[in-house]
């Protein structure tokens, strides 16, 4: 059987952007946005699982059409189909409305397995992948650092309590992928040039409304300064502050 | 590592598609990961890595702009440029390596060549799997190619060659030489391949410039080759001139690259040079430097540019690109140059790419026209009176 594939992609900050904070919150207004990291690898499992067992992998974010660029950076890779899930009406979605949203898309397109990084670049959450698979009612891998495929599913590694745990898996099921057991493939020309001709399409869901509401954002303290020792004569000053204070020696 | 974001002062990425953006994006990303790291040792050992001819393919740069029936991908010419720009920040000699095989070695073979030659030659070349070279200058004759002496002559169902071809990128390694010589005195184009009897193709050595790239000459003796092999479709100079046309206009990119780069080091190694107690940066001088760099690489970015756009829809003359050619190779070697005086005694190292950047830029200054002969071009079209001969 061929299977039907999904992988979740998100458009993220660059992870070298600087983040501003304006006012009581966030402004992103200027920042460099890219594919968040770990959907990378996400998207390298997807097309490993499509050249080992065929079927159709389809990349879907959720946003508003600015993140239409991911999408066509996973086409440029090589997926399918590319779909966008948004309602003009909404602004920034919470996690039970994303995974709300995702979950519906998925059903959607009648997915049978769903891959996605285990967590996204810019909050760092990590409940999408089991947030989704709890709502689609199937299997869950969460941080997996390996991956095989299997007549009768797939089999991954994960981080266990001590060591690392091989762990088969029938589908369907979301997987959240971890770094390094992959290398990112890299897009090409043709890809791009696929990419450029390629239509996102746009699927609405329904979502609950919203519990949350961010009262603020705050940027992380600054760093203290460093100390600057000048001369041989502050040798013992140093070794004192590398032993008593920062323990490192 | 903070991402390698480019000098972008007038903000020309708002001009460029979402397309060209990216693929731009994918060989800096290349470059930056592949290249820059070793490209220092390359230099040393004076060779071309062979798995980066690789890559090129497998990225799909290669005659990009050629039809995708052919295996290409058919993009844009200020795409195609982009790519020169962010090769050449890594080394002239990768974007030479490009130039060769897309613009002189391929761009020929879909322009001239029947649709055998297309079919067969062009998407093993797209690949990289082929690499091509373009015979054109000789010993004696580099600025004036019509005086040639390689001669071509029918003999059965085979034309013979004789003469050699010097300055030849890629030479010695290619599989594909596209060679002009004249056949009854008339210049045409011929496709040599690798191991057709009496044809040799030494490697030049004792660069101090290219070094990351394989310069050789092209021997033919009564090097015999089958009639089909004739690029049928142009005669006389036209034909190697419309490869220079390509070649030079993604020179006039590449250029900015190699500016980028040293204006990038120059930029960082003065804001940490500390002179006088003060970052060399601080001070009027440094920054008048800083400021003239930034002044002409945009200049060059926008002359680029619009020279892609003109060529992209066809509005385009070959003094246009002359003009880009000569005036990016200029302001890139100044660059490079003043870029080496602000890092000091630092900048002969090869710690930095300065000199490195400067080395090549003599070459590029001279190769695929003179500063000089692109000089005489203008000044025939704004005059209307060629300078490139008289009775004496």
């Amino acid at each position: 059987m061929m299977p039907n594939i999904a992988v979740l992609v998100k458009r993220v900050p660059d992870t070298n952007a600087q983040i501003l904070v304006s006012g009581d919150r966030v402004d992103l207004s200027n920042v460099k946005w890219v594919m968040s990291p770990y959907d990378e690898y996400a998207l390298e499992a997807a097309m490993m699982h499509k050249e080992a067992q065929g079927g159709v992998v389809t990349a879907i974010t959720l946003g508003a059409p600015e993140c239409d660029k991911v999408l066509k950076d996973a086409k440029a890779i090589g997926v399918d189909r590319i779909i966008r899930v948004w309602d003009d009406s909404w602004s920034e979605l919470d996690s039970n409305q994303t995974q709300m949203a995702l979950t519906s898309a998925v059903k959607e397109i009648s997915a049978e397995v769903v891959y996605c990084g285990k967590s996204a670049a810019d909050t760092g959450a990590g409940s999408t992948g089991p947030g989704v698979a709890e709502r689609l009612d199937w299997a869950s891998a969460s941080n997996i650092i390996g991956l095989e495929f299997e007549d009768s599913g797939i089999e991954v590694i994960v981080p266990a309590a001590s060591g690392n745990a091989r762990t088969g898996i029938s589908l369907p099921a979301v997987v959240s992928c971890d770094k390094g057991f992959c290398k990112p493939r890299k897009p090409n020309v043709k890809g791009i040039m696929m990419a450029k001709r390629a239509q996102v399409e746009v699927l609405a869901a329904e979502i609950p409304a919203s519990g949350i509401n961010i009262v603020s954002h705050t940027p992380p303290p600054q760093k203290a300064p460093g100390q600057t020792f000048d001369g041989a004569t502050n040798v013992p000053a140093v070794v004192a502050a590398l032993r008593n204070d920062a323990n490192v020696i | 590592m903070l991402t390698y974001e480019g000098v972008d002062f007038y903000d020309i990425e708002s001009q460029l598609s979402e397309d060209e953006i990216m693929v731009r994006d994918m060989v800096r990303d290349w470059v930056d990961e592949e290249v820059i790291p070793n490209i220092e040792e390359a230099c040393r050992e004076g060779h071309f890595p062979e798995e980066w001819g690789q890559a090129l393919g497998e990225m799909g740069v290669l005659g990009m702009t050629i039809d995708e029936k052919y295996g290409c991908a058919g993009m844009s010419y200020v795409a195609y440029g982009l790519v020169c720009q962010e090769l050449e920040r890594g080394d002239s000699g990768l974007r030479s390596f490009a130039s060769v095989q897309g613009s002189l070695a391929m761009f020929p073979i879909s322009a001239f060549g029947s649709e055998e030659q297309k079919m067969h030659y062009l998407p093993k070349m797209a690949s990289g799997e082929w690499v091509g070279c373009f015979g054109l200058t000789e010993p004696d004759y580099g600025s004036n190619p019509g005086d040639m002496i390689t001669r071509a002559v029918e003999d059965g169902d085979d034309f013979v060659l004789n003469g050699a071809k010097m300055w030849i990128t890629n030479g010695t390694v290619a599989d594909v030489a596209i060679v002009w010589a004249k056949l009854d005195g008339v210049i045409r184009g011929f496709i040599v391949e690798k191991n057709d009897a009496g044809f040799s193709a030494p490697e030049m050595t004792g660069k101090h410039s290219l070094k990351a790239s394989v310069t050789s000459e092209l021997v033919f003796q009564d090097c015999r080759i089958p009639k089909n092999r004739i690029l049928p479709d142009v005669k006389g100079l036209k034909g190697p001139f419309s490869c220079l046309n390509n070649a030079r206009y993604g020179i006039s990119w590449g250029a900015i690259g190699s500016a980028q780069a040293c204006f990038h080091s120059a930029k960082e190694y003065t804001l940490s040079r500390i002179q006088f107690k003060h970052p060399i940066a601080s001070y009027q001088l440094v920054q008048n430097k800083l400021a003239w760099m930034l002044r002409e690489i945009t200049k060059g970015q926008l002359l680029a540019l619009h020279l892609g756009r003109k060529k992209d829809d066809g509005s385009w003359i070959p003094e246009q690109i002359s003009l880009a050619k000569m005036n990016n190779v200029d302001m890139a070697l100044e660059i490079a140059r003043m870029a080496r005086d602000m890092h000091g005694a630092n900048g002969i190292l090869d710690e930095y790419p300065i000199m490195r950047h400067m080395a090549n830029l003599e070459s590029v200054k001279t190769y695929e026209g003179t500063h000089d002969i692109h000089n005489l071009i203008l000044g025939r079209w704004i005059t209307g009176i060629q300078a490139f001969t008289r009775d004496l």
